[in-house]
């Protein structure tokens, strides 16, 4: 009974690597990725005011958030690792408060980009100031 | 500690508290190194233990989590059943996870009962009010396992006063699917879980159900890195218990409990979690306690890359 076992732990640790690898590729997104998903935003979405907006213990809060949640794919300074989109860029930057909100709240799955409807809506509030402020 | 457990299921010992002594050091050693690491990571995750929300986990990150379960008997001869996990997210929709399992009980034995792996999905790519995974496990485990990670059919805490010689020897090959759903509001999750779970030899399928509830005690992050932040306490509770079977699907006979769960996040990316958990008729165990340590390592599968480089 233990050996199999042990060799299917085995099996799995390498199953892990290996889908790890693949899915390494594939999950960041690039720039035209990005834009397409924000695009898909939802019209109401433009309308949507940020309440943390210009606020600075909100833009430094989204600052750790982003440390913590953010800066392992996009990077620490938010220039993006790899494929990982530059979040400096002017899509990123021209994109509504609302469309960033949404965008945040839904991810993109299919491409890599986890949705982050786990944290309350007041942090990704705070992560959209802190973006924001790179203007 | 591992190659110690591995050791106990070949010539099941005596749990003897020397042996409890040392893990016990063993599993403060990596909590000690764990929050001297100087990192700032943070999952988001639920606080449950029985209940499963939709949120996966991130993209090549692994968590590794170590889970134990004291359980309370009514005819004595308590237990101490812990896990490890390794949660890897495959991609953004889906997350796989390897379990080991090992129990103490003692006046009796230590030994490991087995393994399980399970893969949940996601099938639709964003966010509604309700959100929908698919969860697939398979289970190699004998009888003598005891870490209640779920509660189905007609589970009954007399089940595990069967002593350890013998209960291992009946080898477990089970599928266990769930429907989960789960929904986030004004900062709280509120999850359901529907479980249908089949012994792959024998036997009906058995059906059990979990739902939980959640929060932080602060919503929005404050600007300093702290330990001690009310945003880093999660508060909730969960309820569980079992359904019957396929041959007779009622509440009656089974084993219900209701638990409150906290955890606390701290910002090196460890996560501490505790539950008491009540059984709510005699067919529970009157009292069980648990309690997980995890870590997440992101851009795992990156890091493995790199040393092959």
């Amino acid at each position: 009974m233990i050996r199999p076992s042990f060799a299917a732990l085995l099996l799995l640790a390498l199953a892990f690597v290996t889908v790890g690898s693949a899915s390494e590729r594939e999950r960041e997104t690039d720039d035209r990725g990005v834009l397409l998903a924000i695009a898909r935003a939802p019209l109401k979405t433009r309308s949507w005011h940020n309440p943390y907006a210009g606020q600075p213990d909100a833009i430094l809060a989204g600052k750790k958030l982003f440390a913590q949640h953010c800066a392992e794919c996009h990077g620490p300074h938010a220039r993006g690792i790899g494929r990982a989109v530059n979040l400096h860029l002017s899509a990123v930057q021209n994109a509504t408060p609302g469309e960033l909100e949404w965008f945040l709240r839904n991810g993109n799955l299919w491409r890599g980009m986890p949705s982050w409807s786990g944290l309350p809506e007041q942090r990704r509030w705070q992560l959209v100031a802190y973006l924001k402020s790179f203007r | 500690m591992l190659l110690l457990a591995v050791g106990d299921s070949v010539h099941a010992s005596t749990l003897q508290p020397a042996r409890a002594l040392r893990i016990c050091l063993g599993l403060l050693y990596l909590l000690c190194a764990a929050l001297a690491a100087p990192r700032e990571l943070a999952a988001q995750e639920t606080p449950y233990f029985v209940t499963y929300s939709h949120h996966l986990e991130e993209p090549g990150n692994l968590e590794i989590e170590l889970n134990s379960v004291y359980g309370v008997q009514h005819a004595g001869n308590d237990y101490i059943a812990p896990w490890v996990e390794f949660e890897y997210g495959a991609k953004a929709w889906w997350t796989t996870e390897f379990y080991l399992d090992w129990q103490g009980t003692f006046n009796d034995s230590a030994l490991f009962t087995g393994f399980r792996w399970e893969n949940r999905f996601r099938p639709l790519m964003r966010e509604h009010w309700i959100n929908p995974v698919l969860y697939v496990e398979y289970e190699n485990t004998t009888a003598a396992d005891k870490t209640m990670i779920e509660v189905v059919g007609f589970d009954n805490q007399a089940d595990y006063a069967v002593p350890n010689s013998q209960a291992q020897m009946d080898h477990q090959h089970e599928l266990e699917t769930k429907l989960i759903l789960s929904s986030d509001y004004k900062g709280w999750n509120i999850s359901e879980n529907f479980i249908a779970e089949k012994n792959l030899g024998h036997d009906p399928w058995e059906f059990g159900y979990a739902v939980g509830a959640s929060r932080p005690l602060r919503l929005a992050a404050t600007s300093d890195y702290c330990n001690f932040c009310r945003e880093n306490f999660l508060l909730g509770g969960e309820v569980y218990g079992g359904l019957g079977t396929s041959w007779n699907f009622t509440r009656t006979g089974t084993s219900q409990y209701a638990a409150p769960v906290v955890a606390w996040q701290l910002p090196s990316g460890v996560t501490f979690r505790v539950s008491p958990g009540f059984g709510l008729n005699s067919n529970s165990h009157p009292f069980i306690l648990r309690w997980s340590v995890s870590y997440e390592i992101d851009r795992f599968a990156h890091r493995v890359r790199s040393l092959f480089r």
